[in-house]
């Protein structure tokens, strides 16, 4: 059964290309192609933000969780682990951050 | 869209337009109406500020009886000591110069743009990617003072037998550094600025005060993780190869 399945999803994947081909360029609707250019833009940009910022924040949840932990076990050592858990932090809000550096530059 | 530009930035452009233009003739670009960008300016700015403050500084220092100016430059200086010792070991004091100017840099850029009428120099990407190159240059620089030609083998790998494919990967991986570093400070800074703005709009007044208190946060924070990511590169530069 699940083989099935995964020979139906490859053969859509394969098959793909040539269903939702796009078709020539006609120079004559160039401003609908273009408004439609940036409404495709516009969507997409907004969910990589969104996929980008849901994961950010799944990450720095269990960042957050293992350091409060860690906190709750070792009391004395709590200055090192929130430390520890800042840095971590600023380094998984940075990966959201290219994304949205993306969108900027790329959305005009 | 025409550029609006800072009172000081008009006020250099105004006065020194003639300066500005020099310096332009000395990199062979072309002399233009207004010269000096927000950016130049407000980093202009930041040096000055923090040479009046050292120059303030110096006479108050003494070793008997400290002051509370001098202890707190002294707090500053134990934490960025403190941090290299723990990054790069014994030989730190040699290079907490350049991660103390990185620092106190980075943190006064960042924090000046909360003043109204100013705005933060590493909000542009040319500032943040002029400071990563200079890290960049200053790991390597050590490193090849520390090791001598030895410093090639870092990039080589743990085996020989690797070294072939180890070494691009490693140039590759030495060149993302100075991205990363440039985009987290840069994205960082110009992300803080437009959420600041965005709900200016909404809410027309006040209520942007949050978001600009998060943003002193998030400028402290990242300042101190570009010294601490220098300190982490000089210190994987420096260390002998056993």
């Amino acid at each position: 059964m699940t083989k099935k399945v995964l020979l139906l999803l490859a053969l859509m994947l394969i098959a793909s290309p040539m269903i939702f081909a796009q078709e020539a360029a006609n120079p004559a609707d160039t401003n609908a192609v273009a408004q439609a250019h940036a409404q495709w833009l516009a969507i997409s940009a907004g969910f990589a933000m969104a996929i980008a910022s849901s994961l950010c924040g799944l990450a720095q949840g269990k960042a957050i969780a293992s350091a409060v932990e860690g906190m709750a076990r070792n009391p004395g050592a709590a200055k090192a682990i929130q430390l520890a858990m800042l840095i971590g932090l600023a380094f998984i809000e940075s990966l959201a951050l290219y994304t949205l550096l993306i969108v900027f530059v790329k959305v005009k | 869209m025409p550029e609006s530009e800072l009172w000081v930035t008009k006020v250099f452009n105004d006065y020194l337009a003639g300066a500005g233009n020099w310096a332009l003739g000395l990199v062979k670009m072309p002399p233009q109406a207004r010269p000096w960008a927000d950016f130049v300016v407000m980093q202009v700015l930041v040096v000055l500020v923090l040479m009046l403050v050292v120059a303030l500084l110096r006479p108050r220092l003494s070793a008997g009886r400290p002051g509370k100016f001098q202890q707190t430059f002294e707090l500053i200086y134990e934490f960025v000591h403190g941090q290299a010792e723990e990054q790069v070991g014994h030989a730190a004091h040699r290079y907490v110069a350049f991660f103390g100017v990185i620092f106190i840099y980075i943190l006064s850029s960042n924090l000046i743009g909360l003043i109204p009428c100013f705005e933060s120099p590493t909000m542009n990407p040319s500032v943040t990617a002029g400071c990563a190159v200079a890290t960049f240059c200053y790991y390597h620089a050590v490193g090849i003072q520390a090791n001598g030609w030895r410093y090639v083998l870092h990039f080589l790998g743990p085996m020989p037998a690797l070294a072939p494919l180890m070494f691009p990967i490693e140039v590759v991986s030495h060149l993302a550094r100075m991205l990363s570093l440039t985009v987290r400070l840069y994205a960082n800074m110009f992300a803080g600025e437009q959420v600041t703005l965005v709900f200016l709009n909404l809410t027309k007044f006040a209520a942007p005060v949050i978001f600009m208190g998060l943003h002193v946060f998030v400028g402290v924070v990242q300042a101190y993780i570009f010294m601490l990511l220098a300190m982490v590169y000089v210190g994987g530069a420096v260390a002998h190869e056993h």
